[in-house]
């Protein structure tokens, strides 16, 4: 008994889910980030000048890709999670022969799973629209793979933790929202006067963003390193904390 | 002759919640392998929490919960048990059929051998015509029948049935006893909690009586009767209690 195969049921189980309300967890989004690229990118970045020496359409797309897959990832791992404390069927998943990282492993499938979806459905759709390419997929792919890690840990956090469904979207509007567009999803921060040009590199989105942007188009405003750095940085705490309530039961367990 | 390992022995046990709710406490309990065993007591007695402790499903404040002599924690003694919770709680996303099928997989079983002991599941708990429905859309009973389905899945050799008969209609209770009766004939430990006292005076070969948390009197029924000098394990209830 490793638990092993526990684990590939609930990350089936979670797959499952986003699958079945594939309108919701896949699509929605993905109409609501091609709306933005389509209305800010093509109607206005006719007369917004080049970002960077990128056209505005090419220069938002990474990251209206990145917001759509880390809050995808917030999403579906503080909602699965909150369904399933509220309903009370967590407990067949706690009484269960699996180990408590396992347990955080499968329930984070689900956000993976369809953060990914998202973004290449994005991509596929982003590409022939504005021309935008990768330049270095290695980085995009770390990047990207350190946002989610972030984002679903926070997301199973705010899932274990929640009393209502209201207080996970709080989380959202409160603060994912208002740090991704404070984060340069829709201009360089460059551009802006001081002292908010300063006061963005406090901003952790604003470093993810940055490292998604380099895989995409090879340049960003800080170094890559510095963004990958600080991105894990978060990512890994954020793992942990997630951890530690699946390992110790606060919270899960009465 | 080796001995073998109770299905359940509590040492101590002691659990206050959060809310500085003090539910059970140093509770002692063995469960011997292969017993029919009733836990009864009121309202708030303490029977889920002691439950809960058994299933991993509190975070117990003290004292040890051995499954067949495995710390209940361990992954072994977790295969090991099957329960039936008070409440139902089934996956709302998943099937008749799937509900049993994920359970056996979070249980260890593979896919094929899963599916096969869902159906024969589905048809003891008569629940053929819902295979494909979702939780959401059964009626109660139906529930519950899953519920117990579930709980049986995985062939535990500790089966908890906490309050299974509530809502259940007449010709599923009778149908739940004589096949609980079959598990239990063919050695599955059995431990189960009910507020319908006859049900536990006809099928449990012993019983705990339990209430503010802490245990009262354990005995086979014939034994609580005389020791109560009472007719009816409804007499020693109501006795015992007021004791
Ligand atoms: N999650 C919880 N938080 C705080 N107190 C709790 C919690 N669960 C149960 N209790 C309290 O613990 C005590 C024992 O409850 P328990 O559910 O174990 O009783 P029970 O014997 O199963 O009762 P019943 O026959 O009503 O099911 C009660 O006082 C109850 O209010
Ligand atoms: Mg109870």
């Amino acid at each position: 008994m490793s638990g092993a195969q526990g684990l590939r049921w609930l990350a089936r189980r979670e797959t499952l889910r986003v699958t079945r309300l594939w309108t919701q967890t896949v699509l929605a989004p993905v109409v609501a980030s091609m709306l933005f690229i389509l209305v800010f990118g093509l109607s206005l970045g006719s007369r917004i000048r080049e970002i960077g020496g990128l056209p505005y359409e090419v220069f938002i797309v990474p990251g209206l890709i990145t917001m759509a897959m880390v809050q995808a990832a917030y999403n579906n791992n503080s909602s699965t999670i909150f369904q399933a404390r509220n309903d009370r069927y967590i407990n067949d998943v706690l009484s269960a022969p699996m180990h408590p990282w396992q347990v955080n492993l499968g329930y984070n499938v689900g956000g993976l799973v369809r953060s990914l979806a998202i973004g290449l459905a994005l991509l596929a759709l982003a590409v022939p629209l504005t021309g935008v390419g990768v330049e270095k997929p290695l980085v995009l792919a770390v990047a990207v793979l350190l946002g989610l890690v972030l984002f679903g840990a926070l997301g199973t956090v705010a899932g274990i933790f929640a009393n209502t469904f209201d207080n996970i979207t709080f989380v959202v509007n409160i603060v994912i929202l208002p740090l991704a567009f404070l984060g340069g999803v829709f201009y360089s921060v460059e551009m802006l006067p001081s002292p908010w040009e300063e006061l963005s590199h406090f901003n952790p989105v604003f470093y993810l963003v940055n490292a998604v942007r380099h895989g995409f188009f090879g340049t960003s405003d800080v170094s890559v390193w510095l963004s990958l750095g600080v991105t894990a940085a978060l990512a890994l705490p954020a793992y942990a904390w997630s951890q530690y309530l699946f390992t110790s039961g606060r919270r899960l367990k009465a | 002759m080796p001995l073998s390992p109770p299905a359940l022995e509590l040492r101590g046990l002691t659990k206050r919640y959060d809310d500085g709710t003090s539910a059970v406490e140093s509770f002692d309990l063995t469960v011997h392998d292969g017993a029919f065993f009733g836990l009864l007591g009121p309202n708030g007695a303490g029977k889920t929490t002691v439950i809960s402790a058994v299933c991993n499903l509190i975070r117990v404040t003290a004292g040890e919960v051995l499954v067949f002599g495995r710390p209940a924690a361990s992954l072994e003694a977790r295969g090991w048990v099957g329960l039936a919770e008070q409440d139902i709680n089934l996956d709302r996303f998943l099937t008749v059929e799937e509900t049993l099928v994920y359970h056996g997989g979070y249980f260890g079983m593979g896919r094929d051998e899963a599916v096969v002991r869902a159906g024969e599941m589905i048809d003891i708990f008569d629940l053929r015509a819902k295979t494909r429905v979702r939780t959401p859309k059964l009626s109660g009973g139906m529930r519950r029948r899953l519920l117990l389905a579930r709980a049986l899945m995985h062939r535990p050799r500790l089966v908890i049935l906490d309050e299974p008969t509530a809502g259940v209609d007449f010709e599923l209770r009778g149908e739940l006893w004589r096949y609980i009766e079959r598990l239990h004939d063919a050695g599955t430990t059995i431990l189960l909690t009910t507020h319908y006292l006859e049900e536990a005076e006809e099928l449990c070969e012993e019983i705990a009586l339990i209430r503010g948390g802490r245990l009262i009197a354990r005995d086979t029924a014939d034994g609580l009767r005389e020791s109560y000098d009472a007719d009816t394990l409804a007499d020693v209830y109501v006795k015992a209690m007021a004791a």
